[in-house]
C-alpha cells in the first residue's frame, strides 16, 4: 500500500527543530519528503494535522513472558501492546520457564514470534544455565540464532567469576553483557529502597549501594575482559555518576538504561503500599529522579528501556512483600515520556528519537530507521494534541499492572507504520 | 466521625485520638466495680484473626470485647509462620461470609490488615503487622502516659531497643509526637534506622540519650525470633550496651523517670530482675490500660450497614 502523510511535523534524532512536510511511502520505504507532494495514484491520504512524524521506538528490555507465565503475557499480547505504545522492535528477556539458556528455547521462541507477532521480536539470552549464575549458557548457539545481548536479567550473576569468564569466552564473538545490579545478600526481601518510605511502610529496605556495587562491580569486569557490558534499569543517583565516571574515562564499552518509570517516580508514590510501584530496582527519591533525567540529558544513559513486567491482576493484589516485581510499560512509555518531559520543555523530540528509537537498535546492532528518503517506513505519527487514557480496554499487554492505570495522559500514538503495513490507526 | 478500621497512628487526626483516650477513663473506672461487664456491644461479634502467636494482645482484645458483652470467636489459622497473602483472601472471603461485625487481626506482614479491611464490611482492628504499626499498643501507650502527666506537651520518651524491626516504636512514636512528647530512639546502629523520621532524636550510645534527660525510659522487647540475620554479635553485649542494669537502674531511680515495656520482657536483655520491682515502673498500668483503650476502640469503630446481620 502506498501513502502520503501531509502536514507533518518530522522529528530526527540529529536536531531538536522539527520539519514541517509531506511524506510519501511507497512499497515499505520513504521514497519522498518535502512540501505539497503532489498525490499519486492508489495511494492513501492522511492529513497528519502537525501530528509529529518520527521512526517507530524500539525497547531493549521487555519480559514477554513466554514460554512459562502465559498468563502474565504472551509475545502475541505483548507485542500488540508494543504496537499500541509506537514500539515497533523489542528485545526479550529470557527470564522464562524454561529461561532462554540454549538454541533450543531460541529457536522456540523466535519461531512463536514469527508467527505471533506483527513486529520483529529479538530475544537475549542467558549468561549462565537456568540463570542459576553456576555453568554457563549454551552461547554460541544462541549467537548463531542472532542472540547478542546475554543476561541473568532479574537476578545479577552473583558470582563475579563466572560472569568474569563468560565475559572473556562471549566478548570476541560479538556480543554484550546486559546487567541487572543488585548484591542479592544487601537487597533483603527486594521490595522498596532504603529509606523513609521502608521505615514508615515496616520493610525491610533495598539500599540504592546494593545496586551500585554491581554496577561498578560489573564495569570493572568489562574492563578487564575488554567486553561490552550494558547496565541495565539504573535507578540511583550514584549508579548513574559511576557510569558516566567509567564513560569519561573512557577505556570500557559501557552503555546503560534508564526507565520512564525511574524518571517519573519516587519511593513516595507507594502510598499505602500500592504494588503497582512495586519494581526492582526500586523506586528511589526525587533527589534520583532529578539525577537520572541528568544522566539521560548528558548521555551517560544511552538508552531509555521500559523494562515491560506484566504480572496478573491478582499476584499484584498480594501484600507488599509477596506481590511480584515490575510494571507493565509498553503502552504507556511513549506517551508518559511526552507528557512528563516533551511536553513540559525538559527535553525534545530529537532526545526521544536518538534514545528510544536509534540507540537501542544500534546497541543491537540492527539498521536505524529515520524519517529519511530511501529509509525503510518505520514510522508513527504522535498527537500532541491528543490526550490518552489508559484504560484496561485501552491497553493491549495482558496485564494491566501499571500505574498509569485509568490516567489520563496528554498525547496519543495515532497512526504506526511498518513496511507495508499499518499496524495501527487511530488517525 | 466514627471510622470503619484501625489499621494505623498515622491517619489518625489529634481529634480522633483524643477523643479514644478520652473514652478510655470511664472504661477504665469499670474495672474497679465487681460487674465489669457492660452491654455496649451485645450482640455483636468479634472475630480474632491472629497469625502470630500472641499471648498479652490477643488476651487484652478478647477482654476487653467480652466486657463489651461481643461475642468473642477465635479463629484458628494454625500458627505457621508467614503466611501467604492467597490463603489470606480466602479467609478473608470465609470471614465475609459470616458477617462478623469486628475482626481483629495480627499478621507477619506489614500492610496485610489494610488489604483485610478493603475486602469486608467489617471493622478491622491491626493488632500488629509486621515492623508496621500497632496502634492500640500505641494508644495504651499514650493513655498510660498521660494519666502521669495530664499535660504531656514537651516530656521526653527516650524508645531503647530493635526499633528496624518494631512496630511498636513506630506506632507509639507517631501517636506520642501527635500528642506533643518529644521522642528518641536508642539502639544499636544496625536497629535505628539512619534514614527515619526526621522528628526524632537517633542516639546509638546510652549516655548520650540519657544527657537528652528523658522523663520516660521505654524499653522495647529485643525480638530474638524476627531476626533473619545477625545485628549485634550477642545478648550479652547488648546488655551491655543498650541494657537496664543494676547501675543503670539506680541512675534511673535517682533521676526519677518512669520506666515502660510493651512486653513480655526478656530478662537478662533488655532489663535487670530489679527492674521489676521498681516503684516507677508502669508496665503493669500499660497491660491494665492495654483494655480500657482497646474497649474504647471497639466500641467507636463503626462497621459497615452491610455486616449487620
Amino acid at each position: 500500500m502506498n501513502l502520503l502523510i501531509q502536514n507533518a511535523l518530522i522529528a530526527t534524532e540529529e536536531s531538536p527543530k522539527l520539519v514541517h512536510g509531506d511524506v510519501l511511502v511507497e512499497g515499505g520505504v520513504i521514497r519522498k519528503i518535502g512540501k505539497g507532494i503532489k498525490v499519486p495514484d492508489c495511494c492513501r491520504v492522511i492529513d497528519a494535522k502537525e501530528r509529529i512524524l518520527m521512526p517507530g521506538m524500539f525497547d531493549a528490555h521487555v519480559h514477554f513472558r513466554e514460554p512459562g507465565f502465559e498468563a502474565k503475557e504472551t509475545i502475541a499480547t505483548g507485542s500488540e501492546a508494543a504496537i499500541n505504545g509506537g514500539i515497533t522492535g523489542v528485545v526479550m528477556m529470557p527470564n522464562t520457564v524454561p529461561a532462554i539458556d540454549s538454541a533450543t528455547v531460541v529457536g522456540q521462541v523466535l519461531a512463536i514470534a514469527a508467527k505471533n507477532s506483527r513486529i520483529p521480536v529479538y530475544t537475549s539470552g542467558c549468561v549462565s544455565m537456568g540463570r542459576k549464575g553456576m555453568e554457563l549458557a549454551g552461547i554460541d548457539g544462541m549467537r548463531a540464532l542472532g542472540v547478542k545481548m546475554l543476561t541473568d536479567d532479574g537476578d545479577t550473576t552473583a558470582d563475579a567469576a563466572v560472569l568474569f569468564r563468560a565475559m572473556q569466552y562471549a566478548g570476541e564473538m560479538g556480543m554484550f553483557f546486559a546487567s541487572h545490579c543488585e548484591v542479592p545478600e544487601l537487597a533483603g526481601p527486594r521490595a522498596l529502597n532504603e529509606g523513609a518510605m521502608s521505615y514508615r511502610l515496616g520493610i525491610q529496605g533495598s539500599p540504592a549501594c546494593a545496586e551500585e556495587i554491581i554496577i561498578d562491580r560489573d564495569i570493572r569486569l568489562a574492563h578487564a575482559t575488554g567486553a561490552h557490558i550494558h547496565i541495565q534499569h539504573v535507578s540511583s543517583k550514584i549508579g548513574m555518576e559511576t557510569i558516566r565516571w567509567w564513560k569519561q574515562r573512557g577505556d570500557v564499552k559501557v552503555t546503560a538504561e534508564v526507565a520512564p518509570h525511574h524518571l517519573i517516580f519516587c519511593e513516595d508514590d507507594i502510598g499505602d503500599y500500592d504494588t503497582h510501584y512495586k519494581m526492582n530496582p526500586p523506586l528511589r527519591t526525587k533527589a534520583d529522579n532529578a539525577a537520572l533525567l541528568e544522566g539521560l540529558l548528558d548521555g551517560t544513559f544511552d538508552i531509555i528501556a521500559t523494562d515491560h513486567a506484566p504480572h496478573t491482576p491478582f499476584e499484584k493484589s498480594l501484600d507488599f512483600v509477596n506481590a511480584p516485581n515490575g510494571i507493565t510499560g509498553l503502552d504507556t512509555a511513549l506517551v508518559s515520556l511526552y507528557h512528563h518531559f516533551v511536553a513540559t520543555g525538559k527535553f525534545g523530540w530529537d532526545l526521544v528519537v536518538k534514545r528510544f528509537a536509534a540507540e537501542p537498535r544500534r546497541l543491537m546492532g540492527l539498521p536505524v530507521p529515520a524519517i529519511k528518503e530511501g529509509s525503510a517506513a518505520d514510522l508513527l505519527l504522535f498527537n500532541t494534541a491528543g490526550e490518552t487514557t489508559f484504560t484496561h480496554e485501552f491497553m493491549k499487554s495482558k496485564s494491566q499492572n501499571t500505574p498509569f492505570l485509568d490516567k489520563t495522559l496528554n498525547g496519543s500514538v495515532d497512526l504506526v507504520v511498518l513496511g507495508e503495513d499499518v499496524l495501527l490507526d487511530r488517525v | 466521625m466514627p471510622r470503619k478500621d484501625l489499621l494505623d497512628i498515622s491517619s489518625l487526626s489529634r481529634e480522633e485520638i483524643d477523643h479514644l483516650l478520652d473514652q478510655s477513663v470511664p472504661f477504665k473506672e469499670l474495672f474497679t466495680r465487681s460487674v465489669k461487664k457492660v452491654p455496649a456491644l451485645k450482640g455483636k461479634s468479634v472475630l480474632m484473626l491472629f497469625y502470630e502467636p500472641s499471648t498479652r494482645t490477643h488476651s487484652s482484645f478478647e477482654v476487653a470485647a467480652k466486657r463489651l458483652s461481643a461475642d468473642v470467636t477465635n479463629f484458628d489459622v494454625g500458627h505457621s509462620s508467614i503466611t501467604k497473602g492467597e490463603s489470606v483472601r480466602e479467609t478473608v472471603e470465609t470471614l465475609q461470609a459470616m458477617r462478623t461485625d469486628f475482626i481483629i487481626v495480627r499478621h507477619a506482614r506489614s500492610g496485610l490488615p489494610g488489604m483485610i479491611a478493603k475486602q469486608t464490611r467489617a471493622s478491622v482492628i491491626n493488632a500488629g503487622d509486621g515492623a508496621h504499626a500497632h496502634p492500640t499498643q500505641a494508644l495504651l501507650d499514650a493513655f498510660t502516659i498521660k494519666e502521669k502527666f495530664p499535660d504531656p506537651v514537651g516530656k521526653k520518651v527516650l524508645i531503647i531497643g530493635d526499633i528496624l524491626h518494631s512496630r511498636v516504636a513506630r506506632s507509639t512514636s507517631t501517636i506520642l509526637k501527635k500528642i506533643g512528647v518529644d521522642v528518641a530512639y536508642l539502639g544499636p546502629g544496625s536497629l535505628v534506622p539512619q534514614k527515619g523520621p526526621e522528628n526524632i532524636r537517633r542516639f546509638t550510645n546510652y549516655q548520650e540519650a540519657m544527657a537528652w534527660s528523658p522523663d520516660v525510659v521505654y524499653l522495647l522487647r529485643v525480638q530474638m525470633e524476627r531476626q533473619e540475620a545477625q545485628f549485634f554479635p550477642s545478648l550479652r553485649e547488648y546488655h551491655r550496651l543498650y541494657g537496664i542494669t543494676d547501675a543503670r537502674l539506680e541512675e534511673i531511680r535517682q533521676r526519677g523517670l518512669y520506666l515502660m515495656h510493651p512486653g513480655p520482657v526478656n530478662r537478662g536483655v533488655e532489663l535487670c530482675d530489679a527492674v521489676m520491682d521498681y516503684e516507677r515502673s508502669l508496665i503493669n498500668d500499660q497491660v491494665e490500660n492495654g483494655i480500657a483503650v482497646r474497649m474504647a476502640v471497639l466500641y467507636w469503630l463503626k462497621p459497615d450497614a452491610g455486616s449487620e446481620s
